[in-house]
């Protein structure tokens, strides 16, 4: 039996699946990862929006593969979050050495970088706005901000060379080396694979994904970033620029200290977990709304 | 008491945190020498004239207003998060990010945005106006 199989074992013996969804989110990783992969020969950094667009329209299958890839991304993250929900749920984190929770609960803000790699690597209206927003958060860390965002996103502004090396090398290097170390197993097992290699061929398929705004486009319509950072925009049109940091690392601190909190104090801290989510998702339903006008 | 063996993992933890720190440092030098530096930006003349004539008009990042002599200019980047700021409709810029509203004069009079944007200098060379990007 795995780590993960481990973790899906309920304390009352019961087969959760805790560790399925565990399982499947290494399953999409693989499946990004390969996809991702075939998508290297014909992106470059240096013309993004040219490349996306010759990927969309001159590639045969092109479009297909783009949209597998983001899918399948999408599916890393959603299948993360719920194999965390149920993990919390299910008061398995403890099954974890205290070391190995803390990497696993980095995924997270890993995964989302990956994922905000990615978006701004579409080089149009919206991922440069993105890129911009991504490289004033980090300068607005105290001590290294700037150092931070340098490394992250490169010295020249608006160049995706930096933001390309982190999405393909160092993110998802760390990506699959954590999960690998969090599944205690080196490759997803066959079911997981091909489950989410199913799911995302059906939604590449039915769920194309469409090209943004060209990056010389000005426009006075709200421009959403991703959906997964939707409630993080809707928090900084109130919120202080700091928030965008903050809250982040507020999270992830809050995530591992459940590991070592018991009794009223665990309930307490995976409480503003939950409240941490509610208010997650009222900034993104408010911002949906302003989007509408 | 500490034995052989502990003296050395001592040792070996000592090394590890230096070559830490020390990679840290160059790092540090390395990434700050890197940090953003203004850049200069020329703009056609006569494209500076036409914006100007017109009640201004963007040219590159820049909105251009003023006269043909004595161009103004400021920066559209928005003084929230950086984002590009669109001409309004009704005079004044948008940001699409997270709508933060200017006047005319680039002042912020809604949203987040607490700064007016950035006037950048620009100055006259042969048949250019150099603009020194923020």
């Amino acid at each position: 039996m795995d780590r993960a199989d481990a973790v899906a074992g309920d304390l009352a013996g019961r087969r959760l699946p805790s560790g399925s969804f565990g399982r499947i989110a290494f399953g999409f990783l693989a499946v990004s990862v390969l996809s991702g992969a075939a998508l290297v020969p014909f992106y470059s950094p240096s013309r993004a929006f040219e490349d996306l667009e010759r990927i969309e329209g001159g590639l045969p299958w092109g479009f297909f593969l783009r949209a597998l890839h983001t899918w399948s991304s999408g599916g890393v993250l959603v299948a993360t979050v719920l194999h965390l929900v149920q993990v919390l749920k299910g008061r398995t984190e403890r099954q974890l050495a205290a070391g190995v929770w803390w990497r696993s609960v980095g995924l997270l803000p890993l995964g989302i970088g990956a994922l905000l790699g990615g978006f701004v690597l579409r080089g149009d209206a919206g991922a440069v706005a993105a890129l911009s927003i991504w490289r004033r958060i980090l300068e607005a860390v105290p001590f290294g901000g700037t150092e931070i965002a340098c490394f992250t996103l490169g010295s020249v502004p608006g160049d995706l060379a930096a933001a390309a090396l982190h999405h393909a090398g160092t993110f998802t290097i760390l990506l699959w080396l954590l999960t690998a170390e969090h599944g205690a197993r080196l490759v997803p097992d066959l079911r997981s694979a091909v489950f989410a290699a199913l799911v995302s061929i059906g939604l590449a398929g039915a769920l194309p994904v469409a090209l943004g705004a060209h990056p010389g486009t000005a426009s006075t319509h709200l421009l959403l970033g991703p959906w997964y950072l939707l409630g993080l925009q809707g928090a900084l049109v109130d919120l202080q620029v700091a928030t965008g940091w903050a809250a982040p690392l507020g999270l992830v601190l809050l995530l591992g200290a459940v590991r070592h909190a018991e009794g009223r104090w665990r309930t307490g801290l995976v409480a503003l977990a939950g409240a941490c989510a509610a208010a997650y998702l009222l900034f993104t339903v408010r911002l949906l709304l302003l989007s509408r006008g | 008491m500490s034995s052989r063996r502990d003296l050395l993992l001592d040792l070996w933890r000592g090394a590890g945190a230096a070559a830490s720190g020390g990679t840290f440092l160059v790092l540090h030098r390395a990434l700050r020498g890197a940090a953003l530096r203004p850049r200069e930006t020329a703009l056609d003349a006569g494209a500076v004239a036409e914006a100007a004539g017109a009640g201004g008009g963007v040219l590159g990042d820049l909105w251009v207003a003023g006269s043909a002599d004595a161009p103004v200019a400021f920066s559209l980047a928005c003084t929230h998060l950086g984002c590009r700021v669109a001409p309004a409709a009704g005079g004044g810029f948008l940001c699409p990010c997270h709508q933060s509203r200017y006047d005319r004069q680039g002042n912020p009079v809604q949203g987040p945005a607490r700064h007016s944007l950035a006037r950048v200098p620009l100055e006259r060379r042969g048949a250019s106006w150099i603009a020194r990007m923020p």
